[in-house]
């Protein structure tokens, strides 16, 4: 389940911070702001490109708290902004080109996507992160939309405006993918005696 | 039944990684600055389209005014015959003067459009330098150049490539601005 989704944000907060309270505001950014731009950083990787779409989202949210609701929680609608700027984002021209760029210097950009998300805590958390670095960005959003945020495949098509079946076979070039990377520390912990 | 039990220790460890990630990239005050100052970019985005009509036909105006004076309209077959005689030498230099207008009106495009100069240039300088990269390759190539060689123009041809496909976005989200 997403976190986003379930962070609890009281009801009476959210019409305060409708209203112009930028008292209330502050407190639903501080809930919420942390699971955002995780979400927009696992989705699209580059810091600085996710400092942008996380600024972008959060404005959004305050700007079209009007509109909500209330009908799904706080976090759930957010989501749907965030995933959707982050979605446009990946089918611009602009990032094709970036990516067509940083092919041209694979090592370099592999290191740079190597980079963990967070520090890691621990060398699973580490693998977990290399794998993901190692998926395409189109890979890593489906498969993270997928297993994480809870969409289904219908959904993932509508949001990326392609078929059932680029989901599907996305995800599972993604998923066999990450068996690969994550398929060493499985079989450390097989191997452990009991 | 093993593909399906793999895809559920896979989407266990990526939640576990999701829960590891608890930072904001910034503060409320940081976002509040930031927030203001994107409002007044937008602001400025929003009237440019006027402002730069307003430019364009401000320079087009003070290009043209020399030429939009009464001076143009006189003509010898107007003017009252006790008085050609009397200005003719003022009338040969005024037609030297029409004539030479004239010819630098005729050395100008004969189609008037409305040229977006500045991306059109642009695009069309970038598409040029590509190609000229292209040449130069080819060429190197065939000579036999070293690998670094030719690694560095690829890697300038990127750039290029780059360059232009920003260019053109940057044009396309132009065309949608109202």
């Amino acid at each position: 389940m997403s976190r986003l989704a379930d962070i609890p944000i009281p009801e009476d907060l959210i019409a305060r911070a409708r209203a112009g309270d930028e008292a209330a505001q502050a407190r639903i950014y501080r809930a919420l702001a942390p699971a955002v731009f995780a979400l927009v950083r696992r989705l699209v990787g580059n810091r600085a490109v996710a400092e942008d779409l996380f600024q972008d989202t959060m404005m959004a949210l305050f700007q079209r708290l009007g509109d909500f609701r209330g009908e799904a929680p706080l976090g759930s609608w957010l989501r749907q902004i965030a995933v959707t700027r982050c979605l446009m984002y990946l089918r611009s021209p602009w990032h094709r080109a970036r990516l067509h760029w940083e092919s041209d210097d694979h090592e370099a950009s592999l290191h740079s996507a190597m980079l963990p998300v967070t520090p890691a805590t621990s060398s699973d958390a580490l693998d977990v992160e290399r794998a993901l670095a190692s998926l395409t960005p189109i890979g890593r959003a489906v498969v993270w939309l997928f297993e994480v945020e809870g969409y289904s495949h219908e959904e993932i098509a509508r949001s990326f405006g392609r078929s059932v079946s680029f989901s599907k076979s996305q995800l599972a070039r993604a998923l066999a993918r990450l068996r690969q990377g994550l398929a060493p520390a499985e079989d450390q912990e097989a191997c452990t005696p009991i | 039944m093993h593909t399906d039990l793999n895809e559920k220790i896979i989407a266990g460890r990526l939640r576990a990684a999701d829960e590891n990630q608890s930072e904001a990239p910034y503060d409320w005050a940081e976002f509040q600055r930031r927030r203001h100052r994107s409002s007044l970019t937008k602001v400025i985005e929003r009237h440019r389209p006027v402002a730069i009509a307003a430019a364009v036909l401000a320079t087009v105006l003070v290009t043209a005014a020399p030429y939009l004076r009464p001076t143009h309209v006189h003509t010898p077959a107007l003017a009252p015959s006790d008085t050609v005689a009397r200005n003719d030498v003022s009338d040969r230099q005024e037609q030297a003067r029409t004539r030479a207008i004239e010819g630098w009106l005729a050395r100008l495009p004969h189609d008037r459009v409305i040229v977006r100069v500045g991306t059109h240039a642009a695009v069309t300088g970038l598409q040029d330098q590509i190609a000229a990269l292209d040449d130069l390759m080819s060429a190197e190539r065939a000579a036999g150049a070293q690998p670094s060689r030719l690694d560095a123009l690829e890697q300038q041809r990127a750039q290029l490539v780059s360059s232009l496909a920003q260019l053109q976005y940057a044009e396309l989200l132009a065309s949608a601005t109202p």
